[in-house]
């Protein structure tokens, strides 16, 4: 299953605007798309309440899985989301 | 640390099982009363601007039916939060465009910026929960509410 670990870049980690930018874009593809710490559970990237449940902060790692027919798109999209500091998405 | 805090962070003041108005930003006004009344908050207009920021940047509508509008702001001294429930529904424009019908404020001193973090985790995770939300949607008293929050919290 497609996978990777990305360091959260926004100042607000993955909270406000790159939470909803986040949870707004793993809603669009049709496919299981999970996140969480690198060593703890998963829970669904569509949810903005699971989001907001990891209490993920900059310059923290997660650990993005998907599974399906664009996996490794929307992981591309969502790590770039991750990665991109706050003000240039 | 949490969870034996609650009826600090949370008294039963803060409490309030109907009366949010329908409109989402009169609702933050109702649920920051709650606070205030309770001699908490030393200046309404700086902590309702605070709130209307945050919301401006990204709904706290954080789908399932829940609200959580949050804010760190100089003028609580203490971490407090406020709880209303809404028979109606509220339109937070949520994600999921459901109604919000479980509320929770949020208010944290400006300069505690981590335990505002770990509150706001603390408390999405235990409103994942389906249980949880039910036995909050049917409480019929403010102890209720304490004890569910305080559970979940654990």
């Amino acid at each position: 299953m497609p996978e990777r670990v990305v360091t959260v870049v926004p100042e607000d980690g993955l909270h406000a605007r790159p939470a909803s930018n986040f949870v707004e874009t793993a809603s669009e593809y049709d496919i299981e798309i999970q996140v969480g710490h690198v060593d703890g559970d998963l829970v669904n990237a569509a949810s903005m309440l699971a989001i907001t449940g990891l209490g993920v902060t900059s310059g923290e790692d997660v650990r993005l899985v998907a599974e399906g027919a664009e996996a490794e798109a929307a992981l591309d999209e969502l790590e770039r989301i991750l990665s991109t500091p706050e003000g240039e998405g | 640390m949490l969870e034996d805090d609650i009826d600090l962070l949370l008294p039963r003041a803060h409490i309030a099982l109907s009366g949010p108005p329908p409109d989402k930003q009169a609702a933050i006004e109702f649920l920051l009363d709650l606070v205030a009344a309770n001699d908490r908050v030393s200046d309404r207009g700086a902590a309702f601007d605070a709130l209307c920021e945050r919301e401006n940047v990204a709904t706290t509508g954080v789908g399932m039916g829940i609200g959580i509008p949050h804010a760190k702001t100089a003028a609580v001294a203490e971490p407090s939060v406020a709880f209303a429930r809404s028979r109606a529904g509220i339109d937070f424009d949520a994600a999921d465009d459901e109604p919000v019908r479980l509320l929770f404020l949020i208010l944290v001193p400006a300069v505690r910026a981590e335990e505002h973090l770990q509150i706001l985790s603390s408390l999405s995770r235990a409103l994942m929960h389906e249980d949880a939300r039910e036995t909050l949607l049917a409480a019929d008293d403010a102890e209720t509410v304490q004890n569910t929050v305080r559970e979940a919290m654990d």
